[in-house]
């Protein structure tokens, strides 16, 4: 049980700022995710928390109690690391029980625990094996269980799934959801999936070169996305972007795309050109009769994704892609005309990417 | 069908290798249980009577039971002062950045650059000046420049091919710097440091040129021992001298087997507990 504050924390390597100016609360019990492209410092941060890197400003707390300059075993934290990081020349009973050695806890305490948490994750059988000779997936779930054997108040995750094939990723990515469910112990989660992100996380931090694009519920991130780069990086398939002219506040509608964009929803704010967004999924064929919110072009490229096919097509000079039902997908060179409404479109400034959406106007 | 000839070809060439490597050594061997007679003579011989003699003069001189003596306790002290300080020294090189770790690796190699010769000269007049020439001490002390420097070389990658990662697992679970490299960086890099501990071992074993410098009596080493068999007397004793280069063999050999069977064994899955 433990929450976190980070406060200004900043972390530098000479002059380059890696992290600049972090602030978070993590409430207890809470799963928050770290999610970015790689380089974005969500490692980074992950570190600070675990004391594997000095923090360079700020101040970090767990549980009101200022951690900056503790070690690790005083942070009350246990990590899983990305390539499971297990200690080759023990035993998988060894690997877990490592940590509680140094704890000075009675032999046969430990041996509960140890025997509690392999019961957990499915290790009875394996206690006894060297931890090389073991599969990826039950060297990943031995990593897990030397970090809840701990009972720590935060568990640190560093992308634990990367390294696993995508079957077993679905796997231990449900494994670790129902472990959350069971322990209720306060985690942070580092990925550049935002698939494992959106499933996993009660809230997502989304970072972009050291700082924070966007917090929020993966519900939240997805249909409120503060900027393009939140926009595009989640979702599958990505996106759609286009410029905009506008001409003029008063006849909110492009030249080059003829997109409706309502000043009611959107902070237009007398710009003359904006970037307009759509997903995929929620471009539809028009009917004959619908004349707004049209896009229309040639189709090129189909993508069978099973339920549905992605099919792309060029329009106002930029790469479309829509979502269709498999069986209603048209073939490449068929003329396409698709239409969407007006509650999926999000407008974005042109100049910094942030959202124009106004904050007051909810949408469903 | 190519690829069964590239292979038949391949394994010949190895074949032959090996050959040229084992032949001498099965040679000496059967010769050092040879008769006189039997090694002189024009047809070489594979079938003979065997005899002990040639092992028994060997052991039994007393200039050999000194050098044996000597040469383990010189080899086992330096091997010792090597590894104990030089495992660390890589280690601390391998693992803590600083600005002169890459030139302290150099050095450390560049002591191996000098001709022998030139090391040896200075450290004559050295040990005559301090009172210790002629000792095992001061062939300690010389040869633990020669297993720290080999030591560190090659015990450097070994400590890096430890994955960072679990050092750092070990950290988080709450174990201070020198736990870590004695409870995870040594094992887990056993495999190689014992690698790099005997070929040191073997270094100083066979090392001569320093030691017949360094020595006159007292401290003479075994393969000092071993080329004075040739100065025995006009007829070169073959026999006594092939006995004499076997049992010169035996201790890396056996020093080799030792620490192998110890690393399976401690790699061993240890019982839970």
């Amino acid at each position: 049980m433990a929450e976190l504050s980070f406060r200004n924390i900043a972390k530098r390597y000479g002059d380059i700022d890696v992290v600049a100016d972090f602030n978070l609360r993590v409430e207890d019990r809470e799963f928050i995710v770290f999610l970015g492209p790689s380089g974005c410092g969500k490692s980074t941060i992950l570190r600070m928390i675990a004391g594997l890197e000095e923090i360079s400003g700020g101040e970090l707390a767990i549980n009101g109690k200022v951690v900056n300059d503790l070690a690790p075993r005083e942070r009350n934290v246990a990590m899983v690391f990305q390539n499971y990081a297990l200690y080759p020349h023990m035993s998988v009973y060894g690997n877990i029980a490592f940590g509680l050695k140094r704890m000075k806890i009675g032999r046969e305490e430990i041996d509960k625990r140890v025997r509690s948490a392999a019961k957990t994750l499915g290790l009875e059988g394996l206690l006894d094996r060297r931890s090389t000779a073991l599969s990826g997936g039950q060297q990943q779930r031995v990593a897990i269980a030397r970090a809840i054997v701990k009972t720590p108040g935060v568990f640190l995750f560093d992308e634990p799934l990367s390294n696993l094939d995508a079957k077993l990723r679905n796997h231990m990515r449900v494994e670790i959801a129902r472990l959350h469910q069971q322990l209720k112990t306060t985690t942070v989660y580092v990925t550049h999936d935002q698939l494992e992100a959106m499933t996993l996380a009660d809230r997502i931090v989304l970072l972009r070169n050291g700082a924070i694009e966007q917090v929020g519920s993966p519900r939240e991130i997805f249909e409120r996305p503060n900027s393009q780069f939140v926009a595009s990086f989640i979702g599958t398939p990505a996106m759609n972007f286009f410029e905009v002219d506008l001409a003029g506040a008063s006849a909110p509608c492009s030249k080059k795309a003829r997109l409706a964009i309502d000043p009611a929803r959107f902070d237009l704010d007398g710009r003359s050109k904006v970037v307009v967004g759509i997903r995929p999924a929620h471009l539809r064929p028009a009917r004959q009769d619908e004349t707004a919110n049209i896009i229309e072009g040639v189709v090129d490229l189909i993508e069978f994704l099973g339920n549905d096919a992605l099919i792309t097509f060029k329009y106002a000079g930029e790469e479309v892609g829509a979502l269709v039902p498999a069986q209603m997908s048209p073939r490449v060179g068929d003329q396409v005309r698709m239409t969407f409404s007006d509650d999926n479109l999000h407008a974005f400034d042109i100049e910094t990417g942030r959202s124009l959406a106004k904050r007051s106007q909810g949408r469903p | 069908m190519a690829r069964n000839v590239s292979k038949t070809i391949g394994r010949g060439v190895v074949a032959i290798a090996a050959l040229l490597v084992i032949i001498p050594l099965f040679w000496t061997l059967l010769s050092a249980f040879k008769n006189r007679v039997d090694i002189v003579t024009p047809t070489p011989m594979l079938f003979f009577t065997p005899t002990l003699d040639n092992v028994l003069y060997v052991l039994e001189r007393e200039s050999v039971r000194a050098g044996l003596i000597n040469s383990i306790i010189v080899s086992g002290c330096s091997v010792l002062i090597g590894a104990i300080f030089g495992l660390p020294c890589a280690y601390a090189v391998a693992r803590y950045p600083m600005r002169v770790a890459d030139d302290i690796q150099f050095f450390v190699l560049s002591l191996r650059f000098l001709p022998p010769v030139a090391i040896a000269i200075p450290l004559i007049v050295i040990w005559l000046d301090v009172g210790l020439y002629d000792s095992r001490i001061a062939l300690i002390v010389t040869y633990s420049l020669l297993t720290l420097s080999t030591t560190i070389w090659l015990a450097i990658p070994a400590f890096k091919r430890v994955p960072q990662e679990i050092e750092e697992a070990a950290f988080v679970d709450g174990y201070g710097p020198y736990a870590i490299f004695f409870l995870i960086a040594l094992p887990a890099a056993a495999k190689s440091l014992i690698g790099a501990i005997v070929f040191s071992f073997v270094l100083v074993w066979n090392e001569f040129l320093i030691a017949l410098m360094l020595t006159t009596s007292d401290a003479k080493t075994l393969p000092i021992v071993a080329s004075e068999m040739t100065q025995l007397g006009r007829d070169v004793p073959w026999g006594i001298l092939n006995a004499s280069v076997i049992l010169l063999s035996l201790p890396p050999l056996l020093f080799l087997g030792v620490l192998s069977s110890f690393l399976s064994s401690a790699l061993k899955t240890r019982k839970q507990g």
